[in-house]
């Protein structure tokens, strides 16, 4: 039992592991839905939230919040579906998304240039010029994203437990490995690492339903005790505790809600 | 018959303004008492020697003394000893801590005076009423009438009896035995406290718990209640197998339960443990916490909550242990720091609960809060460490800590001097003032309690009470009031049955000891109802004896000196004494008259 988060780049043959994966191992295989549940929670037309989460922040967005705010949606809807554990995400972002869960298993999927190239004039039925035009913008325009919004490079590889390059190794070479390491004692999901997915999802959901307008918050939950950092003016305090305390009714699972300012956030906050 | 002179009118006069400002409460009592003090000698009533001597009278004195002593006693802990078994077969419920306290009350004054059995118990009835969370209001007025009642269970439970056999040797009357009034004086005290029992919701004020003086403001009530109450838990003996160590910060975190004292192992018993300590298998700990937080702590850590505090029983009770508000202050070192910086725990070994401000009660990771001018942190220890803590400025205590220190050890010396104070009084016959005070020096000299505590501990309130009341009745007796009053009450009724006889000398004796001293209607009564009974062919020793218990018949007003010392801290009001006072005195009356019809057939 396990989550697992597949990162891949477009026609890197990532979904056909990801499903795979979840066929060997009987999980939920998820990468759209969630932003489906998204849209429908949150009433924003998918496509906005697929903008948000794919590519690189405009100028504009520094102004209005408009992408995190998104993104603390799909972060929402994503930590719900994944809180009821055994799931394959090969979204985007995963493993991003999920910092801070301890027994996720990352996985990035990368592909040789050459394959890509030809699998996307296959699909396309485009050049192979243009095939190459695209697939470099698109890598670009993720690798800008994660850095502009977490400061951190896509292809850094430390920042997965596995990277498997398809091209010497096939799909289901990748496939074995990953089942394997999935069934690893440190993947395993205890009833401690349950129970931090809970909290995640439940500090994720509050976040979501504070983002707008309080977009710079900072939740932290422990065992159902939901923090809420922030740096907000006095007026907007008031604001923001009589929104908290909305919140504590209509979400469930939460035990206790206090809204602490001036307080540095803490690094585990989302 | 003597004619009314102006001096006696005058006296009347005085009397009815001294009622009327008791029940109209345009000043309080012992403003009255004063002004009684005052104005009588400036109309020449009594001479300006007279008008003070209260103050220096027997009464007086003793009462101060036996305060004390009974300060000194409290604070040994000597009669929460005696009152614990007490409460052990009482209970909980509150007409069976009335009735276990007031009979042991009524009791101990037979054989000692009243006042003398009301002071010494006040302090634990304060403690009981704390704990048992029972207005001190319901407790002390039937506690206080028992006291008084208790008087006349033997001759030599209170003055006017003791004086009795003194006052018939000039008749040739037979002398009466210690115990011939018992009956009478059960059967009074019994249905003294069943009236109270049976009525009290009607007749007793409407009290709350521990006066607002001592408790905590209203507003912080609501706030502990938000952070909940004590509860004791035991950790299972494999609570540590396979599983990371779980810490006092760690439960805190989760649950927001506040860990106050805990058990490190063998038997260690460690308060306010530091936010690492570790919760080990085996032990036992007590955490502040709301219901909801400490059951769902319980089941998933699997713990067990115990019924009641057992091993912590004595770590929370008021006397050694609370919860106290402080504010930040002004200029506080503490202003910007967090509690985490300032680390009370370690510094002071007191826990801090949970952070108000600007009407919000924090409970999580107060820790970090940055703390602003105006604060409220409340905080749990023991009040020594609080102490410490307040002695060190940087917070203001808005509760203030009633704390007592008590000195268990002492408590030899201090039932010592009972016992000396008692056998000067019993075996060598030395007057009452200077055997109690001699005990009361006597605790003080072996440092029981300091001179100061003494001094506090006395009650102003009561001692110019009864001192402002006494020139009224010398002036009373002086001016041949009371005699002309008595005369003429007994010379309008003519010749009656023996019964109804009885039932007016009572009454009578009832308004006389209302106004005069109790001794003082006794001296001036029985002379004049022993030959009143003569001449109606009444038993003149049952007439005697009518005014000797029917003196006691001290209700209606806080005059008598139980009541005059048990009306500050009740929190009483004179219209509240009338209220109980008026039955009880009508009960007395019928329950002495039958009493005495049936035992002695008059």
């Amino acid at each position: 039992m396990a989550i697992i988060t597949i990162s891949r780049g477009s026609y890197s043959k990532g979904k056909e592991v990801a499903e795979k994966v979840a066929e060997r191992l009987g999980y939920e295989c998820i990468s759209r839905e969630v932003l489906l549940d998204a849209s429908d929670r949150f009433q924003i037309p998918e496509v906005k939230l697929i903008r948000a989460i794919h590519d690189s922040p405009s100028i504009l967005d520094r102004f209005n919040h408009g992408k995190q705010i998104f993104i603390a949606y799909i972060r929402s809807a994503l930590t719900c579906r994944v809180a009821k554990d055994k799931v394959v995400y090969h979204g985007l972002a995963g493993h991003i998304l999920l910092t801070g869960v301890p027994h996720v298993l990352k996985v990035r999927i990368i592909a040789d240039m050459a394959n890509r190239i030809q699998a996307e004039m296959q699909r396309e039925g485009i050049s192979q010029d243009q095939a190459l035009t695209l697939l470099e913008r698109d890598d670009q325009e993720r690798r800008k994203w994660t850095k502009n919004i977490y400061g951190v490079d896509p292809w850094d590889s430390s920042l997965y437990d596995i990277v498997v390059h398809i091209h010497k190794l096939t799909v289901s070479d990748a496939v074995d490995f990953i089942c394997q390491a999935a069934t690893k004692e440190q993947f395993t999901t205890t009833e401690s690492y349950q129970r931090k997915m809970e909290d995640f999802a439940l500090a994720c959901q509050v976040k979501a339903a504070l983002v707008d307008p309080f977009f710079d918050v900072g939740v932290t939950c422990e065992y159902g005790n939901v923090l809420i950092y922030t740096k907000a003016s006095n007026h907007q305090i008031n604001k923001l505790e009589k929104m908290a305390k909305r919140i504590e009714k209509e979400i469930e699972g939460i035990n206790n809600l206090e809204v602490h300012a001036g307080v540095p956030v803490p690094k585990n906050a989302i | 018959m003597e004619p009314l002179t102006t001096e006696m009118i005058l006296v009347m006069i005085m009397i009815g303004i001294a009622i009327f400002l008791f029940i109209a409460e345009w000043i309080r009592v012992d403003v009255v008492a004063i002004l009684m003090m005052v104005t009588l000698p400036l109309l020449h009533l009594v001479t300006p020697k007279e008008a003070f001597i209260g103050f220096a009278s027997n009464a007086v004195i003793s009462i101060i003394a036996v305060i004390i002593i009974g300060a000194g006693l409290d604070k040994t802990g000597i009669i929460n000893n005696l009152v614990k078994p007490v409460l052990r077969i009482a209970g909980s419920s509150e007409s069976r801590v009335i009735i276990a306290i007031s009979l042991t009350v009524a009791g101990i004054s037979s054989f000692m005076q009243n006042i003398g059995a009301a002071a010494l118990f006040l302090p634990a009835i304060q403690r009981v009423s704390k704990t048992l969370k029972i207005p001190l209001s319901n407790l002390l007025m039937p506690i206080g009438f028992s006291a008084i009642l208790g008087g006349t269970i033997t001759l030599v439970g209170c003055s006017p009896l003791i004086l009795l056999n003194d006052l018939l040797e000039p008749f040739h009357l037979k002398a009466f035995h210690l115990f011939d009034v018992t009956p009478i004086g059960l059967a009074l005290v019994s249905s003294g406290i069943a009236c109270f029992i049976l009525f009290g919701r009607f007749i007793l004020p409407k009290g709350t718990v521990a006066s607002t003086k001592e408790g905590p403001a209203p507003e912080l009530q609501h706030v502990m209640e938000q952070l909940g109450e004590p509860y004791e838990l035991h950790t299972p003996a494999d609570f540590t197998d396979y599983r990371e160590p779980l810490r006092v910060e760690d439960l805190k975190r989760r649950y927001l339960v506040n860990v106050v004292g805990i058990i490190e192992p063998p038997d260690f018993k460690l308060l306010s443990p530091t936010p690492e300590k570790e919760v080990r298998s085996d032990i036992d700990f007590l955490v502040y916490g709301q219901e909801k937080d400490v059951r769902r702590m319980a089941e998933e850590e699997g713990m067990t909550i115990k019924d009641e505090l057992e091993v912590f029983k004595n770590d929370v009770s008021e006397s050694t242990s609370g919860t106290v508000e402080a504010v930040v202050a002004p200029r506080s070192a503490l202003v910007g720091k967090t509690l985490n910086q300032v680390n009370l725990q370690d510094r002071f070994r007191v826990t801090p609960l949970a952070i108000y401000r600007h009407g919000e009660t924090y409970r999580a990771e107060i820790g970090d809060l940055v703390l602003a001018v105006g604060d409220a942190i409340l905080i749990q220890g023991t009040w020594p460490r609080l102490k410490l803590l307040q002695a060190e400025r940087s917070l203001l205590f808005t509760t203030p800590i009633d704390m007592e220190l008590m000195r268990p050890e002492r408590a030899l010396w201090a039932g010592l001097w009972l016992a000396i104070a008692l056998t000067m009084i019993m075996v060598f016959k030395i007057q009452l003032s200077v055997s109690l005070m001699t005990g009361a020096l006597g605790m003080v000299v072996t440092r029981v309690l300091s001179i100061d505590e003494a001094y506090t501990s006395v009650d102003w309130r009561t001692i110019f009470l009864l001192a402002g009341l006494i020139p009224l009745g010398i002036a009373t007796e002086k001016t041949g009031t009371a005699a002309w009053i008595a005369h003429a009450v007994l010379h309008t009724i003519g010749t009656v049955q023996p019964i109804v006889l009885l039932t007016v000398i009572g009454i009578l004796s009832t308004i006389f000891t209302l106004v005069i001293s109790n001794v003082g209607a006794t001296v001036l009564l029985v002379p004049l109802v022993v030959n009143m009974a003569i001449a109606a062919n009444t038993d003149p020793r049952m007439a005697a004896l009518v005014v000797g218990l029917a003196t006691s018949n001290s209700f209606m007003l806080p005059t008598h000196q139980v009541n005059a010392l048990y009306m500050g801290p009740g929190r009483y009001r004179s219209v509240d004494f009338m209220k109980a006072g008026l039955l009880i005195s009508v009960v007395f009356i019928v329950v002495m008259i039958g009493m005495i019809y049936l035992f002695y057939g008059v």
